[in-house]
């Protein structure tokens, strides 16, 4: 008894070899399967789109509605995926892993792309989209769609770090946004320091997510650009945090930020904790992403509602901000058997009007620079005419096939960091890189044997 | 009946009535068992990195076990492990057996406490996760009220802190399965006869010696299974670190089968996460099988 016990320990990854197995024995179901059943046992015209659980679910219906009544050929099924990137990740490529039929476009985050193009996950879609169309999106979201010179996914929005302020507290004290990070701490100090001489309930200085998770990336990446680093350079494909503008950087967050102007806790927060401190107006600053102005001013929601302010990220001095490229793209699966019905949605999810409807009614920042002067989306989010320049120099994470393991020793490193203050930087830096620079040399390996 | 089967000899007959018996429970344990086990095997030999087809999946013998060894999150995470299985196992039989000897006897309102001690054990792990992390969490967490009171400026973040944030995890544990330990020991309880006790009191023995010289050594085999089936539980620990911590602050929570979980779905390194995989097996093996050997008398007492 003991030991089948013990040999059900196994665990995960031996059931989902099972389940391939099973899958493939199954006809119809495996990628040999085709035949008189593409695409399983779905009627024609159902195309299979996977996402996430959507923030404003009515938004989402209004956009089939009108795929549907622009496309009465097609019909789309969606299924829903986890809301973290990071779990929506694992969840699609074991799908697109066993070669499912069962989906014909997906959602990607914008640092996916290269995985997906490399694995031959995603359809290379650049003889569709002509280089005039391109144009209309921003600059940094082409290119994060883009791996050897082919475009993967088409950009669906877009997004980037911000800062936002407590507008009251710094008017109080005549304090204009912080252009540097020293000068935010100092300024929160004092604002902390103020509340407490009042006896007011105590207040954080600064909010951030310094959980170890994707978002740590994002976060560090530009607190390091800001001085002047980098994280690993695309040219020559070496890993820079060992040097001294990086190394000051990750200095700066865990004594200054982590250390003094955020709580410990922040250690533990992603987005929603850490805007949850933010709205119950027991933090001065807050980085966070632009989807964070309408929860913030929604006075349901948030306690500091039209006392916030929206600014670029700080820099540090001398130096010039940088905020993280983020948002979603648009992919449609190699192994989907609709593909005229996928690119057809796909290419519906990318246009201005779709864009428009999401910027409107989900406050979704579109990835087409157009509607930026689009007076229907001003009106909505007035705050997004001032986000456009920092979209425009929105800086990308490393970009390799290997981003998801790159990105958990990224993490582990600025967590490990964060969390033990005393423990000396530039060994911990060093190991990182070492172990990063081995996976692009491999992933350089695979190109070349791949040629 | 065809004239073939009638001139079976009625033994073997009896040979392929058994088989006949046994074989959808071997078939099951082929298919679900032992199949997985060889495959992940089989895929740890080789280097299989989803991102990258143009590698191919060649054959690499022992090599990813070699770097296994060699990885010094690994081995963290093989460290954080072993803490969590053994700290987690003895605290929870301990407390089991405190919970056992209390329903155990009979009082007002036991039926009610009996229900009551099993609700962790019922609550899914993952409910159970989320909830530990509420309770630890520095703005809004009970545990901090209950420590601190309203001195706002003492909350502590439990979680965020590289020492705390396993020490929660196991303690979380224990909340769940201490129930489940319990049960197991309260069944051994029951199977104690009551004239043991009344002959021990007789001869004036109080409470201690009585626990001492009847109870505990009549618990041994429930003892014996209630840890077996806890180690092994224990070391395919995943949801309460993937909820709580995810593995962090800087991998100071992280355990063996959520660090291959990561190598494997997060990453796609196949190869390597299925070494980590059979790692994980062939420790459960190893403890399991020193167990079976340490408690062999008291397991088996009416078979020897």
């Amino acid at each position: 008894m003991a030991v089948l016990g013990a040999l059900r320990t196994v665990g995960g990854p031996a059931w989902a070899a099972l389940a391939v197995a099973l899958c493939l024995a199954a006809a119809g179901c495996g990628p040999e399967g085709g035949g008189g059943r593409a695409g399983g046992d779905r009627p024609d015209g159902v195309i299979r789109f996977v996402t996430w659980k959507p923030n404003v679910p009515e938004a989402w219906e209004e956009v089939y509605r009108r795929f549907h009544a622009a496309h009465p050929r097609w019909r789309v099924e969606r299924e829903l995926g986890p809301h973290s990137s990071t779990a929506f990740h694992d969840m699609l490529t074991q799908k697109l892993k066993n070669r499912s039929p069962e989906v014909d476009v997906f959602l990607m985050d914008v640092v996916w792309p290269p995985e997906f193009g490399s694995a031959g996950w995603a359809l290379a879609l650049g003889d569709r989209l002509p280089p005039a169309e391109r144009e209309a999106f921003f600059p940094a979201a082409i290119r994060a769609g883009t791996y050897r010179g082919r475009l993967y996914g088409l950009p669906f929005n877009i997004d980037s770090g911000v800062l936002y302020y407590r507008k009251d507290l710094l008017d109080r004290h005549g304090f204009q946004p912080p252009e540097t990070w020293p000068r935010l701490v100092e300024q929160a100090r004092e604002i902390v320091a103020a509340r407490r001489r009042a006896g007011g309930r105590h207040l954080a200085g600064y909010s951030g997510q310094f959980k170890q998770y994707e978002g740590l990336v994002c976060d560090m990446l530009e607190l390091i650009l800001s001085a002047g680093g980098r994280i690993v350079d695309p040219d020559t494909r070496r890993c820079r945090l060992a040097e001294p503008a990086a190394l000051r950087a990750v200095e700066f967050a865990r004594r200054r930020l982590v250390g003094e102007a955020a709580p410990r806790g922040a250690l533990m927060y992603q987005e929603p904790e850490s805007l949850a401190l933010f709205v119950q107006g027991r933090a001065v600053f807050m980085r966070n992403w632009p989807y964070a102005w309408a929860v913030s001013n929604n006075p349901d929601k948030s306690k500091v509602a039209g006392r916030v302010g929206i600014a670029r990220l700080p820099h540090f001095p001398g130096r010039r901000s940088y905020s993280a490229l983020g948002g979603w793209q648009v992919g449609v699966s190699a192994y989907s058997r609709r593909r005229e019905g996928a690119w057809a949605f796909a290419r519906f999810l990318a246009s201005p009007e779709i864009q428009r409807l999401m910027a409107t009614t989900a406050g979704r920042a579109p990835a087409r620079k157009a509607l930026y002067d689009d007076p229907e989306v001003l009106r909505a989010q007035p705050h997004l005419a001032r986000l456009k320049e920092v979209f425009l120099t929105a800086h990308p994470r490393p970009r390799t096939p290997l981003y998801p393991a790159v990105s958990q020793l990224l993490q582990v490193y600025f967590s490990r960091a964060l969390a033990n203050p005393h423990e000396p930087l530039e060994p911990m830096a060093r190991s990182c890189c070492r172990q990063v620079e081995e996976l692009l040399a491999l992933a350089a390996e695979a190109q070349e044997g791949g040629r | 009946m065809s004239a073939g089967a009638r001139r079976l000899s009625p033994l073997a007959r009896e040979r392929l009535f058994a088989w006949g018996l046994l074989a959808p429970c071997l078939l099951t344990v082929c298919v679900f068992a032992f199949y997985p086990i060889a495959s992940s095997v089989a895929l740890s030999v080789h280097r299989i990195v989803l991102g990258l087809p143009g590698l191919g999946e060649p054959f690499v013998g022992l090599a990813n076990y070699q770097r296994l060894m060699n990885d010094p999150e690994a081995m963290l995470a093989l460290a954080n492990t072993v803490v969590f299985v053994f700290g987690s196992t003895a605290l929870e039989l301990a407390l089991g057996l405190v919970i056992a000897l209390v329903i155990n006897e009979s009082f007002k309102g036991r039926g009610l406490v009996r229900a009551a001690v099993l609700i962790p054990w019922a609550i899914p792990t993952v409910v159970t996760s989320q909830m530990w992390r509420f309770l630890a969490s520095d703005n809004y967490g009970l545990l901090n009220l209950l420590l601190y009171g309203r001195q706002v400026e003492a909350y502590r973040a439990w979680l965020a802190d590289p020492g705390w944030a396993l020490a929660l995890v196991i303690f979380a544990d224990v909340w769940k399965t201490s129930s489940f330990a319990a049960l197991i020991i309260l069944a051994g309880l029951q199977t104690i006869p009551a004239e043991r006790y009344e002959a021990a009191e007789m001869d004036g023995a109080g409470p201690w010696r009585r626990f001492w010289h009847i109870t505990l050594p009549a618990l041994k085999p429930s003892l014996a299974v209630a840890l077996i089936f806890r180690t092994m539980d224990a070391f395919r620990v995943f949801d309460l670190v993937f909820v709580m911590t995810q593995g962090g602050p800087g991998n100071a929570s992280n355990v063996l089968q959520f660090y291959g979980y990561k190598k494997m779905f997060a990453e796609g390194f196949m190869g390597y996460g299925a070494a980590v995989a059979v790692l994980v097996f062939v420790l459960v093996l190893a403890v399991s099988a020193v167990y079976l050997l340490l408690f062999r008398k008291a397991l088996f007492r009416e078979a020897a």
